[in-house]
C-alpha cells in the first residue's frame, strides 16, 4: 500500500470518528436540554398545583392564623388589663393609707376631728329625722363620746336639733360614721372606707387618664 | 483502492451507529421526560382532590400555625412591653391622681 492512500484512510478514519463523536455529543445535548425542559414543566405543575391548594385551603388556613393570633390578642389585652388594675389597685391603696394616716391624726394638714364631725352632719341631714344611732370605730367612738354635747350643740346650730345616741357596738372602718334610725329602717354608711369605693367607681377614668393606663 | 472502500463501508455503518444511537437515546429521553410530566400531572391531581377533601393539607396547616405562632409571640412580647410602660408611672402623675380621689373622699 503507498503512501498516500494510508494518509487518505487516516484521514477519513479521523473525520469520521469526529462525526460520529459530534453526533453522539449532540444526542447528550439533545438528551440534556429534553430533561432539564421536563424538570421545569414538572416544577411549573407543581407550583401551580400548590398555588390552587393554596387557594382551596386558604380559608382553613385564616382560621389556623386567626385562632392563633386571635388568642395572643386576648392574652395581650388581659395582661394590658392586669396592668392597669394593678396600677389602679396600688392607687387606691395608697389613697386607703393617707386616710388611715389622716384619721391618725398624721396629716399636719387636715384635721380629722373636723372631717369625722362633717361626715357625722352629712350623714344625719342625708337621712333626715330627728333620732340617730350613730356606729364608729373605737377611735372615734371615744371622741364621740367625749365630745357629744359640743357636737349637739354644734349641730344645733348647724341645721336642727337632734338626739344622738351611741352605739355600744364598734365597727371596723377606718373612721367616719354609720348612721341608722331608732327603727332601724334607714341606715347611711358614712365611713371612710364607704366613701372611699363609691370614689373608686366614681373617679376611676379620671384617675386612669391620669396615670395614663388607658 | 478496495481496503479503502470496505474501511468507507465500515466507517458508513459506525456513523449510522452513531446515529441510531442519539436516535434512541433522545427517544429513551423524550419517554423519561413525557413520564416526568405525567407522574408531576398525577401527583398534582391527587394532591388537589385529596386537598378538596380535607386530606394532605397537614403541611401547610403546620407551616401556617408555625409562622401563626412566632408571630403571636411577637405580638404578646409587644403587648407586655406596654404592661411594663404601663406601670411605670411617674410620682407626679400618682400625687395628681390621689389628690383627686381625697377630694373625692373627703367631706367638703
Amino acid at each position: 500500500m503507498s503512501s498516500p492512500s494510508i494518509e487518505l484512510e487516516a484521514q477519513l478514519i479521523e473525520r469520521t470518528v469526529a462525526k460520529r463523536n459530534e453526533t453522539l455529543l449532540r444526542a447528550e445535548e439533545s438528551v440534556k436540554k429534553i430533561l432539564q425542559a421536563a424538570e421545569r414543566e414538572c416544577e411549573r405543575i407543581k407550583a401551580e398545583s400548590e398555588k390552587q391548594i393554596l387557594s382551596m385551603v386558604s380559608s382553613e388556613l385564616r382560621a389556623v392564623r386567626d385562632r392563633i393570633i386571635g388568642k395572643a390578642n386576648l392574652e395581650g389585652r388581659k395582661i394590658l388589663m392586669s396592668a392597669r388594675e394593678e396600677v389602679l389597685s396600688a392607687l387606691y391603696n395608697e389613697v386607703k393609707h393617707r386616710l388611715e394616716s389622716i384619721a391618725d391624726g398624721k396629716d399636719i394638714g387636715i384635721r380629722y376631728e373636723e372631717v369625722l364631725k362633717k361626715l357625722l352632719f352629712e350623714a344625719v341631714s342625708a337621712i333626715g329625722g330627728e333620732e340617730f344611732i350613730v356606729s364608729a370605730n373605737k377611735r372615734d367612738y371615744i371622741f364621740f363620746k367625749k365630745n357629744l354635747a359640743d357636737i349637739k350643740k354644734e349641730m344645733r346650730e348647724y341645721a336642727r336639733d337632734v338626739i344622738i345616741r351611741l352605739d355600744e357596738n364598734i365597727i371596723d372602718a377606718i373612721g367616719g360614721v354609720i348612721i341608722r334610725n331608732p327603727e332601724d329602717t334607714k341606715t347611711y354608711y358614712n365611713t371612710l372606707d364607704a366613701r372611699l369605693l363609691k370614689a373608686r367607681r366614681k373617679t376611676e377614668s379620671e384617675v386612669a387618664k391620669i396615670l395614663g393606663v388607658i | 483502492m478496495e481496503r479503502v472502500i470496505s474501511i468507507g463501508e465500515r466507517l458508513q455503518k459506525l456513523l449510522e451507529e452513531a446515529e441510531r444511537e442519539s436516535e434512541r437515546k433522545i427517544t429513551e429521553a423524550r419517554r423519561k421526560a413525557d413520564e416526568m410530566i405525567a407522574r408531576a400531572k398525577d401527583e398534582a391531581e391527587n394532591r388537589r382532590i385529596m386537598a378538596q377533601r380535607g386530606d394532605g393539607i397537614e403541611d401547610l396547616l403546620k407551616t401556617e400555625e408555625y409562622k401563626a405562632k412566632q408571630e403571636a409571640d411577637r405580638i404578646l412580647e409587644k403587648y407586655r412591653e406596654r404592661a411594663e410602660a404601663i406601670k411605670k408611672v411617674p410620682r407626679e402623675k400618682i400625687e395628681e391622681a390621689i389628690s383627686l380621689v381625697l377630694r373625692e373622699v373627703l367631706p367638703k
